[in-house]
């Protein structure tokens, strides 16, 4: 064994198998959680531009919902009790969580207004959310730090009993998949859901429809701007999700600008999984993977000759990995990504139109 | 088409910049103090955030009220940043209501305070976490070669900077002290930042000297002073929950990283192992943290603008990087609290004789790993 890994290039690769395999399985779950807002800021986006409209504001939408949940949150511990229910879920956290999916789905309302009713330039829609989000909850946190509201807390993970977790390769697995929060949990459930209905429900088929062509959809009786409203806010319920995963899940406060550009990051995924439910929360998988994978590097390198070459490396490309990674599979892996074709077009009623 | 894009984005840059506008000032409520008196009018612009935020602008604005009160001046007045674009703008409000001494807050600030000073050499600035570092002809250096002699371009221009290998040295005598497992952590946002690098290697430094085996480990989160760095919890969490992940036994998280760190924090209170905060106090600033925050390494603002601007009034200002340290009890730890039952009879008194050796001297904070 030891004479494989001195081979020259060969045993170099597999070191560094060797080492990539150990890192995932030391922080496999912490690969899943990490790509909870990226995976679900990815499938809002789906829901979006599969249906024709472009969103590029999810990383608003995501940093508005987490200041949501947060503030209402914090502001019922001020009054509620907060006994812990399953999944660490207190009366506090529920509310907040749904006030969470509120302003997802109250700024997707805008969103859908500007981009589908008023049929405006749908990246100028996003880019308003964006800066708007950043500006009003940026202000709004400063205004409330006044009165400094408690934290109502975090919801907590699933936890599997021990004689579950410790059976061998099964375990592991269970452990990875399942011990997390309802939000990341959620997700998991999300993207098979979609990806199911997409291709086998009439949903699916329609909404499918309503992006490629949307004047043949309407010419076969489907309502275009009704579906389309229906799923940019449903992608707002996604995006609400995302955004209290970063303050009632994961975390348990909000900081301004806390999303650091995850919303952006979703959007490449859901480009680099070809538009489909599993393909970009697979690509948000990947991501969080060189994401650790880089950390890891830098927090403990590998001994011997794996860790002299990844040493003569400069630490900034380990941290720049997951967008270097993202880049080689774009080009390289995934091919061409062809987008909807009516994705970004704002749909003319045919009666309307001449 | 194309026209109507333009006329939206300017519209859009017309909300950004109402968003961003200043905030104000509030009416000062003169001081009514007898003993010596001054007509100092004193103006503070902070960074972005809050007069009341637990933190640097909260602690720096008590400083200058305190000031005031010192020297008799009336009350300050203040203007709170709500865009880093305004810098410029809100320190030119207060030159131009003729201000005497005008106290920026934060590291941010030094470049705007800096091309201020310059074109006004009759008002008196003061600026807090800002070490000058200016060309030869007294402008911002944007490469920091410092080629020129800021005291002598820049008389009116306190850069006051602190000496963090200080309370860092301190935290890690905490931490070592207090780690059961001989093997503790400090996470900073990146080591291009010398205070990040100089807290850091004062508290390995002050590990080492209460227990010469203890493992620390030093570890940074980005490699740029960036967003990832110092304004992502989430990301600051998972680095800390990685670490631990890799090393189990450590049971002292000490972090360096602003509000990344603040997700640190929250690593240790999931992972039950102390915290230690950093800047200010960080059990009053970050309570969703607080139950396992043991003290924080503080620089100690209030007394620091407060001195400042008595300087100023009795003459005794000198320009330039004004370093401060334990010698003038600028720097510290916050109170312990809760976690007052960790701290032995013995551990405080190594505690009290480190004080004393970094006061007279005869302990070097920056040895053996070397500060920047």
């Amino acid at each position: 064994m030891e004479a494989i890994l001195d081979l020259p290039v060969i045993g170099l690769i597999l070191q560094f198998i060797g080492y990539l395999v150990q890192v995932v399985v030391l922080n496999g779950g912490l690969i899943i959680t990490l790509s909870t807002p990226i995976g679900l800021g990815a499938l809002c986006g789906f829901m979006n531009e599969r249906s024709g409209v472009v969103n590029i504001g999810i990383e608003g939408m995501m940093l508005a919902s987490a200041f949501g949940a947060w503030y209402v949150a914090s502001i019922s511990a001020g009054f509620l009790p907060d006994a812990a229910g399953p999944l660490g879920f207190t009366l506090p956290l529920l509310i907040g969580l749904l006030a969470g999916l509120a302003t997802g789905v109250l700024v997707s309302l805008a969103h859908a207004w500007l981009s589908i009713t008023v049929r405006a330039d749908q990246i100028i829609s996003g880019t308003i959310i964006n800066i708007v989000a950043l500006g009003i909850t940026g202000y709004l946190a400063l205004l409330i730090s006044q009165s400094s509201p408690r934290s109502a807390g975090n919801l907590s993970a699933l936890n599997l009993p021990q004689p579950v977790t410790d059976i061998p390769v099964l375990g592991w697995l269970l452990a990875t998949f399942l011990e997390h929060g309802p939000i990341t949990l959620s997700m998991l459930v999300v993207v098979v859901v979609l990806q199911v209905l997409l291709y086998r429900s009439r949903w699916g088929l329609r909404t499918r429809a309503v992006g490629e062509h949307p004047r043949a959809a309407e010419t076969v009786g489907i309502d275009v701007i009704a579906l389309r409203y229906r799923n940019v806010l449903l992608g707002g319920l996604l995006a609400g999700l995302a955004g209290a995963w970063f303050t009632i899940e994961y975390g348990n406060s909000f900081q301004s600008g806390m999303t650091n550009g995850r919303g952006f990051i979703a959007l490449a995924a859901l480009i680099f999984g070809r538009w489909t439910p599993l393909g970009s929360v697979g690509a948000a998988l990947l991501f969080g993977l060189a994401d650790t994978f880089g950390r890891a590097i830098r927090q403990t390198p590998p001994a011997g000759d794996l860790g002299a070459v990844l040493g003569a490396i400069p630490p900034q490309v380990f941290a720049a990995l997951p967008y270097i990674v993202t880049i080689i599979v774009l080009a390289g892996v995934v091919g061409r990504s062809i987008p909807p074709a009516a994705d970004g077009q704002p749909y003319e009623r045919e009666a309307t139109a001449r | 088409m194309r026209k109507q894009r333009f006329g939206l984005l300017a519209s859009l840059s017309v909300a950004a910049l109402i968003l961003g506008a200043c905030q104000g000032t509030g009416p000062g409520t003169g001081s009514g103090s007898q003993g010596p008196t001054s007509d100092l009018k004193i103006g503070l612009v902070t960074d972005v955030g809050t007069l009341d935020d637990k933190n640097f602008n909260q602690f720096s604005w008590e400083g200058a009220k305190q000031g005031a009160q010192a020297i008799g001046a009336p009350e300050p007045q203040s203007v709170v940043t709500t865009a880093s674009a305004d810098y410029a703008k809100n320190i030119q409000s207060f030159v131009d209501q003729d201000y005497d001494i005008i106290v920026t807050v934060g590291f941010a600030l030094g470049n705007d305070t800096t091309k201020a000073a310059k074109a006004n050499p009759n008002i008196k600035f003061i600026g807090v976490d800002q070490g000058l570092c200016v060309t030869e002809s007294g402008d911002p250096d944007p490469d920091f070669g410092c080629k020129g002699d800021a005291a002598k371009l820049l008389p009116n221009y306190q850069g006051l900077v602190f000496k963090e290998q200080q309370p860092g040295y301190l935290a890690g005598i905490v931490a070592a002290s207090i780690s059961k497992s001989g093997h503790i952590a400090a996470i900073g946002g990146t080591k291009v930042v010398p205070a990040v690098a100089n807290y850091i290697a004062g508290y390995a430094n002050g590990a080492m000297s209460v227990n010469p085996d203890i493992k620390v480990e030093q570890q940074f989160v980005s490699e740029a002073p960036d967003n990832a760095a110092f304004n992502d919890p989430a990301g600051g969490k998972a680095f800390a929950e990685q670490l631990l992940a890799q090393n189990p036994d450590v049971d002292v998280l000490f972090q360096v990283a602003g509000k990344t760190g603040n997700g640190v924090l929250q690593a240790a209170c999931d992972a039950n192992i102390h915290a230690i905060g950093v800047d200010v106090d960080q059990h009053e600033s970050t309570p969703e943290s607080a139950k396992c925050i043991v003290t924080s390494a503080e620089k100690k603002l209030t007394k620091a603008v407060s001195d400042a601007i008595k300087r100023v009034a009795d003459g005794s200002d000198k320009g330039g990087t004004v370093p401060l340290d334990i010698t003038t009890d600028s720097i510290g730890l916050a109170p312990f609290y809760d976690a007052q039952s960790l701290i032995t009879p013995d551990i405080q008194s190594k505690i009290d004789a480190a004080i004393k050796g970094l006061k007279d001297g005869s302990i070097d904070p920056c040895s053996p790993t070397a500060c920047v």
